[in-house]
């Protein structure tokens, strides 16, 4: 009986030292973490939102190339929406990346809470980018971030579809004559417009060429003039000229019913512009019309490099930030970073050199040039606008044209932001 | 049978009771001189509570803190800056009185209760009646009854993803089956009918759940009960009424009660399907939407989430009682 319970209180005594063990090895993981401060930088690491490029691409090996001198640099990639909430825990626990290219209406949102770095810390250089594109990096008068390049939304069509229905493309010029060439491309057989209704920031980023051709405005996004775009986009899904599944569809989803070869329209952006020009049919981009005629305003869009907050090590962490980000975008590079991924330089005489370089870009000119920042209205406050927005979008392409349901969400959308 | 059971108990009962022995020994020890007095903690005693220790501190890390830390969230104030400087005002229950008077919580409760409930009633009875079904061995019966757990085994972006387009309004596979028996198509995935949409797929998804543990009760049957009844002239019904439902109630108890806990949690399917928008919304992706941002949440709601977080985990919890107090009343 003694034998047995010594052998028993044996057991319980190796099981209490496994735990201690276990408790020990992770006090040990998280001591050397913080460590390291004052010590010259080994590894830097850098986000950007680009899982499509694996570490193989092209583009892995240019940012790499980036890596100030004695480092190598770490790259990581998530979807855009997952960025910033991948950021606010890496900043709470002090391992933040040293660069990360930020969507830019989430830079507001981002500055706002104390997660990056400003012009104080890090010696940002934006003097030769356009205003209208460094906009969302400026807030309260600091500076925080750079754009690495711009894009921007336009509406493509296919040459085929068009031209068996009859329609002329410059004979539509404003959403009337938009609207006749979807009946006579759908009477013909063929399907009429692609575009992304998805619920959230894409979603709004696609409806506001409609919002602005409209003449509404973000600061009222319950406005009559909200609720006309939002009628014509409903009355699409009514009408039969676009899928139903553009609710839940994104801009790669709506790009690939496009690709179909059925759809005479789609609105999508510029970086889909070269892929375009290789496709089995002419796929060719005018811009998007106003209602009453005219070029609507188009978003802005792009990623903004921008530097976390760092605590331990900070000041050697934004030097090498500073030198990535001049790597990128610094004079006389950014070119050769927008062509890698599809953008438009962010400076206008850099961009007018890239244009002429190559005819795809021609058509896009004008609409790049006069494109909007989401921010600039609202600054941080744009997130929970365009949040509404795209409530009450969904809820009118839901309606399929019912004229009441569509006043009523944008009504809804309205009181919402006045709160 | 029943008294034969209350017998065996009573048997087992008849030698003397685990903490009658260790009393035993207790008092051969203190009677000898040689050894120092005794810890008031018995040294058994302290050998089990380092068993119980790794256990222990296993539930106080992962179980026991996230939960606090949850409810505690669900009183401050959080919001993206509170991750960098660290700002969290404790408010009492404002954010429980601003989640519950919101203008979508009641919908989304009746949304997330027809959810569960239409659900379950479908993966069980579908579960039980091919559970009863695979119980007569037959040809290919084993490989068919694999092949009804290939839901099981496929990763839900998958499935999710089929279920989306088979169910796209337009070009859809469910829908052009509706148009060669004549009936108009139908728009799966709008406000009105996401909840439908999803509920459909997520029965699909949870028959082979149903199916394996009810059939693994039904092995627990001895077949001289069935050899007995059909000797007596019970027709199948009668005895899948008077012997296989009864029998099987323990199992049925804990398949609904797991059931009932998975299905409440559901986010992926949803999420894949829907991002969880129009009547789709239950409290789970509610949640997670609040949570991190994203689908009918623009701005990330961290305290809000965490509200809505304990509303479910009260609900779970309370099913858990109605679970025991079953297994009581079975038991008695």
């Amino acid at each position: 009986m003694n034998t047995k319970r010594t052998r028993r209180t044996g057991l319980a005594a190796t099981a209490v030292l496994a735990i201690v063990g276990l408790a020990a090895c992770g006090g040990d993981g998280s001591g050397s973490a913080n460590g390291d401060s004052g010590e010259p930088l080994t590894t830097v690491s850098f986000w950007d939102p680009y899982p499509q490029y694996d570490d193989s691409s092209d583009w892995a090996k240019y940012v790499e190339g980036c890596a100030p001198e004695g480092t190598t640099l770490e790259r990581t990639t998530a979807p855009n929406g997952d960025l910033l909430n991948s950021l606010t825990s890496a900043v709470r626990e002090d391992n933040a990346p040293d660069v990360v290219l930020l969507d830019n209406p989430a830079v507001p949102d981002a500055a706002a809470s104390g997660l990056l770095a400003s012009s104080d810390d890090v010696d940002f250089e934006i003097g030769d980018a356009d205003e209208n594109l460094a906009g969302p990096g400026l807030i309260d008068g600091k500076t925080y971030g750079v754009p690495i390049g711009a894009n921007t939304l336009g509406l493509y069509y296919n040459v085929d579809v068009l031209k068996a229905a009859g329609v002329d493309p410059a004979s539509i010029t404003d959403w009337a004559s938009l609207n006749d060439a979807l009946a006579a491309v759908t009477d013909n057989g063929n399907s009429g417009i692609t575009f992304a209704g998805i619920a959230g920031e894409e979603g709004t980023f696609q409806f506001l060429p409609w919002f602005w051709g409209a003449g509404a405005s973000l600061t009222d996004p319950g406005s009559s003039e909200a609720v006309e775009a939002g009628q014509l986009l409903s009355d699409w899904i009514g009408d039969g000229y676009a899928p139903k599944s553009a609710i839940s569809d994104n801009q790669s989803a709506s790009w690939d019913l496009f690709l179909t070869g059925d759809y005479g329209f789609a609105v999508n952006g510029s970086w889909f512009a070269k892929s375009a020009a290789d496709l089995d049919f002419d796929a060719v981009m005018m811009p998007i019309p106003a209602k009453d005629g005219g070029a609507a305003p188009v978003p802005t869009g792009g990623e903004f490099a921008v530097a976390p907050i760092h605590q331990s090590n900070a000041q050697a962490r934004y030097d090498a930030a500073n030198e990535i980000i001049d790597c990128l975008v610094g004079n006389g590079n950014q070119v050769e970073t927008d062509d890698q991924l599809g953008y438009f330089a962010a400076n206008g005489e850099e961009r007018q050199t890239q244009i002429d370089a190559d005819a795809v870009w021609t058509p896009w000119t004008d609409a790049i040039n006069n494109a909007q920042g989401r921010t600039s209205d609202l600054g941080a406050d744009y997130t929970a606008t365009s949040g509404a927005l795209s409530a009450a979008e969904q809820a009118a392409l839901n309606a399929a044209g019912d004229e009441d349901a569509v006043a009523q969400a944008f009504e809804e959308a309205g009181q919402s932001v006045g709160q | 049978m029943v008294h034969q059971t209350e017998d065996v108990q009573g048997l087992v009962r008849r030698p003397p009771a685990p903490e009658a022995r260790t009393a035993e020994a207790a008092g051969s020890d203190t009677t000898s001189p040689k050894r120092p007095r005794r810890p008031r903690i018995s040294r058994p005693t302290l050998a089990g509570l380092g068993f119980i220790a790794p256990l222990a501190v296993y539930m106080v890390l992962f179980y026991l803190y996230p939960l606090v830390e949850n409810v505690s969230m669900s009183l401050h104030r959080f919001t993206r800056a509170t991750y960098v400087t660290g700002e969290a005002p404790f408010v009492g229950t404002d954010i429980y009185r601003e989640v519950i008077g919101s203008a979508t919580f009641a919908p989304t409760i009746v949304q997330t209760g027809l959810f569960v409930v239409i659900s379950l009633v479908f993966q069980y009875t579908i579960g039980l009646t091919l559970a009863v079904f695979f119980q007569r061995h037959f040809p290919l019966s084993g490989v068919l009854r694999g092949l009804f757990l290939v839901p099981w085994l496929l990763p839900i972006i998958v499935s999710g993803t089929t279920w989306q387009w088979m169910m796209d309004a337009d070009s859809g596979v469910i829908n052009g089956l509706l148009g060669v028996i004549g009936i108009d198509s139908v728009w799966w995935l709008n406000a009105d009918n996401a909840l439908w949409a999803v509920i459909i797929a997520n029965i699909w998804l949870g028959i082979p759940f149903n199916l394996v543990i009810l059939y693994s009760g039904l092995q627990n049957i001895p077949t001289d009960l069935y050899e007995a009844a059909s000797v007596d002239g019970a027709s199948p019904w009668r005895q899948f009424w008077s012997i296989t439902f009864p029998l099987l109630r323990p199992v049925t108890a804990i398949t609904l009660l797991l059931g009932f806990v998975y299905t409440l949690k559901v986010v992926d399917i949803i999420w894949i399907m829907t991002t969880g928008s129009g009547s789709s919304q239950t409290l789970a992706t509610w949640a997670y939407s609040m949570a991190f941002g994203k689908g009918s949440s623009a701005i990330i709601r961290y305290s809000e989430a965490s509200v809505v977080g304990t509303v479910l985990l009260l609900i779970a919890v309370a099913m858990g009682f109605v679970y025991l107090a079953v297994q009581r009343r079975q038991e008695a």
